[in-house]
């Protein structure tokens, strides 16, 4: 028994050796571990109003009678649509619920990040670093969350990386075959990031602030690596703005028949947030570990930035790429240049980057705190950075969109500081199981603050029952299913207590006692 | 005598002396060790280095710390099982309940229908029109608590009692010194009321809604979210403005001395400013002009009617569009 323990692990060992002496593999491996855990998960989340706006595109099936009204008031870019349609079709004929069908499509983004992220940490920091940045990224209740739904933030995060991870590679491969055809892929992967949401565009912009700086500089790549030449960066940035553009043409119908009308209302800001609305959404809805191993690698990489911007050492370009491609995000988040959406999702695509520069810290951190067991120590603070956070996954999901941190004191802390408790009306699956349980047959229900696409999307996967009606106002309503925001208006409520003369929900669902949910119903409605 | 002095002063300098010297040795052993410290110093990175690794460990059993402790914070079923049967036993017409922190509104599922639940940030400035008790429900341990409402009602009790602990519940009981407790409530009388525009009876198209000019204009009894708060009101709204005074006259009651209400803007429909004029058997009593902004009180003085039993009209204008929540009591 001991024996075919012991050759047990040894086989575990040699099989992990293998695995882990290769950059492909560690990338390919990641992808598919990422791809098969996001894919079982895939189906659980509830459908926000961005979410419906994706999947009403991908499925003719969920566009009601109020279709056009449906419709977002700007042109959306397409590949969050294409690609949800593209796998919803073949899928869903295979039997896999329409929903979870749609969201394969963000799961292969989120395979591609986990493979991109360890190619560039790899290419960056070595071997622990590739094998550690994904989980600092993806053990984060929201960026899980993220990597579950249609909406169009991970893939942009995904494309981001791998547009950067080209870019280095264009830039500093000694072969010329190598960074001719690392340009051509920057260019692509620029023009799907175009297509996946508008202002991807300031992407051009970083990386080219990225080449002046090392120019003015003179900072040099590390050693073992080429230093970037001027032509070279030139010739990946003159790739990226003309293939950029042209990609996004491609995809985009809408720009064939009004070019200059939909870019001109795609690319317009958007309303500015408050001051500091980024940082503090930030400082509240990612783990106190993980917000720690963040914020101590930025420090170091903006330390080790600004000690070899004054002693030319080595390394500083790629601290200086790393750290522009995530406060790039927030930035843009910060002038209204990101679309105002729910929680982090508007700056999401500096995450993985922050993950980079966590990674490098913690195994840095060991290395020098303590050298003769850095390995050890290594393995512990991964550890103590992820299991807190990984308790957070699985205190929170289905319903990632709602998780705030233990700065934040949770959800109830964050209720009582006016954070948002859901992204766009998305809790609403979780009081499905009830209302199909004890709604009346026939009952008409009024979906408040939910996406009727959203409705229909969980009538066609069987998740309501197919007797329930919509109704569009209170008036016509036997039941009400309320979502609560805390932040915004609450008036169809109040209508539905006027309506249904109770202010007494019948059921609720409640995330550590923080109402997500509210179900009223007139009497005789509710068994 | 003198003997015994000396003996003294020597004994207090021996003391002296051996303090001083105990002094020096303890400060010349905490120099050794500091320059000791200073001279094995770890680099600096190192240093920081160890610190970010503590910091990391202390951050991490902190979190799982609080992560473990959350639900012993927060009220179990059984909590708000024994809060239910203590109002159901205790609570009399005329009691509220307000929760603390304001997102705990399972007292709405829980407690008993008899009493109502508020749940607002602030009731400073607030009516409570008919509470003569409040009980508070707080989660005390929940994370983020103020006492911020407690000590908004207790500036506003005549008496309170010690809170009572149910599990994580505290419920305490203040009685409101000056409750406001109206003769009549208008927005309840809406559905026995004759409303008309211009000379034009409006349409009776529901319980307690009115269509007026083919539907141009609604008026209803509503609850309307004015400020983030709830509002028991009239609502009259006209996209296209009124056109002509709309007249809401209530079924006959016992006029009081001062009619007291509020406007503000019903959900997201705006407009105004509102004239609402008192009218009594065809002659108007006073009037106000309110903005329809926030929930803004206006009062009209109808002392030299006051105990008459008569029908009693508002007569409400508006120059523009217009969408008003608009509450109305008449106070003794």
């Amino acid at each position: 028994m001991t024996l075919a323990w012991g050759d047990a692990i040894a086989r575990v060992r040699r099989a992990g050796s293998w695995l882990g002496a290769s950059p492909g593999r560690v990338a390919l491996a990641w992808a598919a571990a990422t791809f098969v855990a996001l894919a079982l998960l895939a189906g659980s989340p509830g459908i926000s109003r961005d979410e419906a706006v994706v999947l009403t595109e991908a499925d003719a099936a969920l566009r009601g009678p109020g279709a056009i009204a449906e419709t977002v008031a700007r042109p959306v870019p397409p590949l969050a649509s294409e690609i949800a349609t593209a796998t919803h079709a073949p899928l869903s004929r295979l039997g896999i619920g329409h929903v979870r069908a749609a969201r394969i499509g963000t799961v292969l983004f989120a395979a591609l990040l986990s493979a991109a992220l360890v190619l560039l940490a790899w290419e960056l920091w070595g071997r622990t670093a590739a094998l550690l940045a994904p989980a600092l990224f993806w053990a984060v209740p929201r960026h899980l969350h993220a990597g579950l739904v249609a909406t169009p933030d991970l893939a942009l995060a995904a494309l981001w990386v791998a547009t950067v991870l080209a870019y280095r590679r264009a830039a500093g491969a000694p072969e010329a075959s190598v960074r001719r055809r690392s340009a051509l892929q920057a260019g692509l992967f620029f023009g799907l990031a175009l297509a996946a949401r508008a202002d991807a565009w300031i992407l051009l912009p970083l990386l080219a602030a990225h080449a002046a700086l090392a120019r003015a500089r003179r900072l040099e790549v590390r050693a073992g690596a080429a230093e970037p030449r001027l032509g070279h960066v030139r010739s990946v940035l003159v790739a990226m703005a003309v293939l950029g553009p042209l990609v996004l043409v491609a995809l985009w119908p809408w720009l064939w028949v009004s070019p200059l009308a939909t870019a001109a209302l795609a690319f317009t800001p958007h309303p500015v947030a408050p001051w500091g609305h980024s940082a503090r959404v930030t400082l509240f809805a990612i783990p106190a570990t993980v917000l720690l191993a963040y914020a101590a690698g930025a420090a170091h990489a903006a330390v080790r930035l600004i000690r070899s911007a004054r002693r030319r050492e080595a390394g500083a370009s790629d601290d200086a790429l790393v750290l522009l491609c995530a406060a790039g995000p927030f930035a843009a988040a910060a002038l209204g240049i990101a679309p105002a959406a729910g929680g982090i999702r508007p700056w999401l695509h500096a995450m993985p980057f922050l993950a980079l520069l966590a990674a490098r810290t913690l195994l840095a951190c060991a290395r020098i705190a303590w050298p003769a067991r850095s390995a050890p120590l290594a393995a512990s603070l991964a550890v103590l950075v992820l299991w807190p956070s990984l308790r957070a996954i699985g205190h929170f999901h289905p319903t990632g969109s709602s998780a705030w941190n233990e700065l934040a004191g949770g959800a109830p802390g964050a209720a009582s500081l006016g954070l948002e408790r859901q992204d766009g009306g998305d809790a609403a699956a979780a009081a499905l199981a009830e209302v199909n349980a004890r709604a009346r047959d026939g009952a008409r229900i009024f979906w408040p603050g939910s996406a009727p696409a959203a409705v229909r999307a969980f009538a066609r996967d069987g998740r309501l029952r197919p007797d329930l009606a919509v109704a569009d106002s209170p008036d016509d309503a036997d039941l009400a299913v309320v979502t609560l925001d805390g932040t915004g208006s609450r008036d169809p409520e109040y209508r539905t207590w006027s309506a249904f003369r109770t202010a007494r929900p019948a059921a609720g669902v409640y995330l550590d006692e923080v109402p997500l949910v509210l179900v009223y119903a007139r009497p005789g409605a509710w068994r | 005598m003198s003997e015994l002095r000396v003996l003294r002063d020597r004994a207090v300098a021996a003391a002296r002396e051996r303090l001083a010297g105990a002094l020096r040795d303890s400060v010349r052993s905490t120099r050794a060790a500091v320059t000791w410290a200073w001279v094995h110093r770890p680099p600096l990175a190192r240093a920081v280095a160890v610190l970010l690794a503590a910091a990391v460990a202390v951050a991490s059993a902190a979190s799982i710390l609080f992560q473990a402790r959350l639900p012993a914070r927060l009220p179990t079923p059984l909590d708000w099982a024994a809060a239910h049967a203590l109002l159901d036993r205790d609570a009399r017409p005329g009691d509220a309940v307000a929760v603390t922190p304001p997102w705990a509104e399972r007292a709405r599922e829980i407690l008993p229908a008899s009493v109502a639940v508020l749940a607002q940030r602030h009731y400073a400035g607030e009516d409570l029109v008919g509470v003569r008790r409040v009980w508070v429900l707080s989660l005390a341990e929940a994370p983020r608590f103020t006492w911020e409402v407690e000590l908004e009602l207790l500036e506003r009790a005549s008496r309170s009692e010690t809170p009572l602990r149910i599990g994580s519940l505290e419920v305490t009981r203040y009685d409101v010194a000056f409750p406001t407790l109206p003769a009549a409530f208008l927005p309840d009388r809406l559905g026995r009321a004759a409303v008309s525009i211009g000379d034009v009876r409006c349409f009776h198209s529901a319980e307690t809604r009115f269509l007026c000019g083919g539907g141009a204009v609604e008026v209803e009894r509503s609850v309307r979210d004015v400020g983030g708060v709830p509002r028991p009101c009239v609502t009259v709204t006209a996209p296209a403005g009124l056109g002509a005074a709309i007249v809401i006259e209530f079924p006959a009651g016992r006029i009081g001395r001062t009619l007291y209400g509020h406007a503000g803007p019903a959900g997201t429909e705006r407009g105004g400013p509102v004239h609402v004029a008192v009218v009594l058997d065809g002659e108007e009593i006073g009037s106000a002009e309110v903005p329809v902004e926030a929930w803004i009180p206006f009062r009209v003085d109808m002392t030299r009617v006051a105990g008459a039993v008569k029908p009693i009209s508002l007569v409400i204008t508006s120059p523009g569009p217009l969408g008003v929540c608009l509450d109305a009591m008449v106070l003794p």
